[in-house]
């Protein structure tokens, strides 16, 4: 993984998002030679464009309204984001926060360090969506199981059928077809009588395999 | 050996303070108060029998040409020393290349904190010793409804933020933030004053520098409100900002300073008489003109026990070293090289003159790193010196 992270600084594509002056020059230039492939803009954009890895974004007080407005935006896949700063006062730091960045670069921006941070910043973010991704997998896995402890509970206490009977029925299946299952004597229980968790238990049985 | 060492020869120092743009009024107060210091030291006989030569070159209120014209300070001109700055973003682009020189620059404004360089010495406010005073007294005096409007940069912005910490602590409200320009314009002010008249707030805490602040004041004072229910405060109106707009249009609102023009103490009255000996009666003599008058004599002492301009024998020489200034005897702190300060408030009166109505007599530690305050660092007794 950590190799991996360096190798993909190559080619990786960097957007700065910095004043046309010296310091953004040099920044290009160094970039560059750690080998990113570097685009520049000005004034702050009104959303994330889609084709960059990295935006590297001056947080200047007077574009802070720009800067919040480019925050709300949804469209677009966010990058990895660096801050690039010249305080370190409450609100210089509450906006860098804010804007969720991974990595800081501050003022006079020098060389050295650059690699380091662009490196930690990649290295945080992509584990910082794995993570994210897992989140959502497991919080979906969860909810599914609770929808199965309450099928379970409704089928044990309509239709007589005992917890040892209703788990050894599921094991017996893939997750899947066990919850198809469940659903088809879900189903044919509250024909009798009308329970809306049926229709909940529907959106979690997909019918292709 | 540098130039500057060589006996006989004077002591170079550089000047960066703007004589144009849009902070140049201020900024002239603070050069005209390090020329009369140098003018002082050199009547007396100079340091160790050298005179001081400033090199002063005017920045325009302009980050860049600060910038510039400080690499061109050190580079050509090879000065060690650096006294100038008035606005953040100026010191900002000066003290990399004071750093990289391994000069040394004397600060003398009130500025936001956050802020520590080995290469700085700070001798104007930083926000413990002024903005909690100034809050402590609007909310007891005034109400905790604000309406908070500066120019658009760093400073108002965190200045702003510590201001409405204050307000929530008295329970209270901000009812707007607002942002001009650093270049306003009347029209800029429009939005200002409507939100005034719809909100009609207990205070106006305004972090507006350079020449809007006269904008304002005049803006205030044409839609014909009242100083005296909801004043305009602030720590940047100055003599110099004063000095600018009519008098009516100045009288009645507040700030909140470590010096005024009309301070009583011997010392001060002084420094404005020499002050206006040299530069005429109407030259505005500021807090920020206080701070680079004492901030020249004391780093002259101290070159004058080290015996070099080396930047690193002089900070030796300035840690805890005592100076009594025009506000009283100040203090450069070791640990964060800001100074012990001052507090004190004032109104403006019909003539547009500073009339002191806090003064606690408590001169005060800097602490340029801390992001919560509490109110309750004051305590009762402090307040009952306001007189009304």
């Amino acid at each position: 993984m950590a190799i991996q992270i360096l190798r993909d600084l190559r080619g990786l594509r960097v957007l700065v998002v910095h004043p046309p002056d010296n310091e953004r020059v040099r920044l290009v230039e160094h970039l560059r030679r750690i080998g990113c492939m570097v685009e520049t803009q000005w004034p702050v954009p009104d959303c994330w464009a889609d084709g960059s890895d990295v935006m590297l974004l001056a947080v200047e007080h007077d574009v802070r309204s720009d800067i919040q407005r480019l925050l709300k935006s949804n469209d677009g896949l966010r990058p990895t984001l660096i801050a690039i700063v010249g305080y370190e006062d409450p609100s210089t730091l509450q906006l860098v926060l804010e804007a969720g960045a991974v990595a800081v670069i501050e003022r006079p921006i020098r060389p050295f360090g650059l690699l380091t941070n662009l490196t930690i910043a990649r290295s945080i973010w992509l584990e910082k969506r794995e993570t994210e991704k897992r989140i959502r997998k497991l919080e979906r896995k969860l909810s599914g199981m609770q929808r199965i402890q309450k099928a379970k509970a409704i089928l044990m206490d309509g239709q007589g059928l005992s917890e040892a009977e209703l788990t050894k029925a599921f094991a017996a299946r893939r997750w899947r077809s066990g919850c198809r299952w469940m659903t088809w004597r879900l189903r044919s229980f509250t024909q009798m009588n009308s329970c809306s968790i049926v229709q909940k238990m529907f959106s979690f049985a997909p019918r292709q395999k | 050996m540098s130039f500057s060492e060589n006996a006989g020869a004077p002591w170079r120092v550089g000047v960066l303070f703007s004589q144009t743009g849009v902070t140049s009024a201020v900024e002239q107060s603070q050069l005209n108060a390090t020329l009369l210091a140098i003018e002082e030291i050199n009547s007396a006989g100079g340091v160790l029998d050298r005179v001081i030569e400033p090199v002063i070159y005017d920045p325009a209120s302009d980050p860049k040409q600060f910038r510039s014209l400080a690499e061109r300070l050190f580079q050509v001109d090879r000065i060690r020393l650096l006294f100038g700055c008035y606005m953040s973003s100026t010191r900002k682009a000066v003290l990399p290349v004071v750093e990289s020189h391994r000069g040394l620059l004397f600060y003398p404004t009130l500025y936001e904190g956050f802020e520590y360089s080995r290469h700085c010495i700070y001798t104007g406010a930083a926000p413990n010793q002024n903005s909690l005073q100034l809050a402590k007294f609007l909310l007891s005096t005034y109400g905790n409804r604000f309406l908070l409007v500066g120019s658009n940069y760093i400073y108002p912005y965190e200045s702003n933020r510590l201001m409405a910490d204050f307000v929530v602590q008295g329970r209270g409200e901000v009812l707007d933030e607002i942002y001009v320009p650093l270049q306003a314009v009347p029209r800029d002010f429009e939005k200002v004053i409507n939100r005034i008249r719809k909100t009609s707030p207990d205070v106006i805490f305004s972090t507006v520098v350079g020449r809007g602040t006269s904008v304002l004041y005049e803006a205030y004072r044409n839609a014909g409100f009242d100083p005296a229910k909801m004043p305009i405060a602030s720590l940047t109106t100055s003599e110099a900002e004063v000095a600018e707009m009519h008098p009516e249009a100045a009288e009645g609102h507040i700030t909140a300073a470590p010096f005024f023009e009309t301070s009583s103490s011997p010392s001060a009255r002084r420094f404005v008489s020499s002050f206006k000996d040299k530069y005429g009666p109407d030259a505005p003599v500021t807090a920020g003109a206080e701070a680079a008058y004492f901030q020249l004599h004391l780093a002259m002492r101290a070159l004058a026990r080290c015996g070099s301009d080396d930047p690193e024998r002089v900070l030796e020489e300035l840690r805890d070293s005592e100076f009594d200034a025009p506000q009283g005897r100040v203090r450069i702190d070791t640990e964060n090289n800001h100074t012990y300060l001052w507090p004190r408030i004032a109104r403006l009166d019909k003539f547009g003159r500073f009339q002191t109505v806090w003064n606690p007599g408590v001169r005060i530690k800097p602490d340029p790193y801390c992001v919560v305050q509490s109110l309750d660092d004051w305590s009762i007794d402090d307040l009952q010196t306001i007189s009304h």
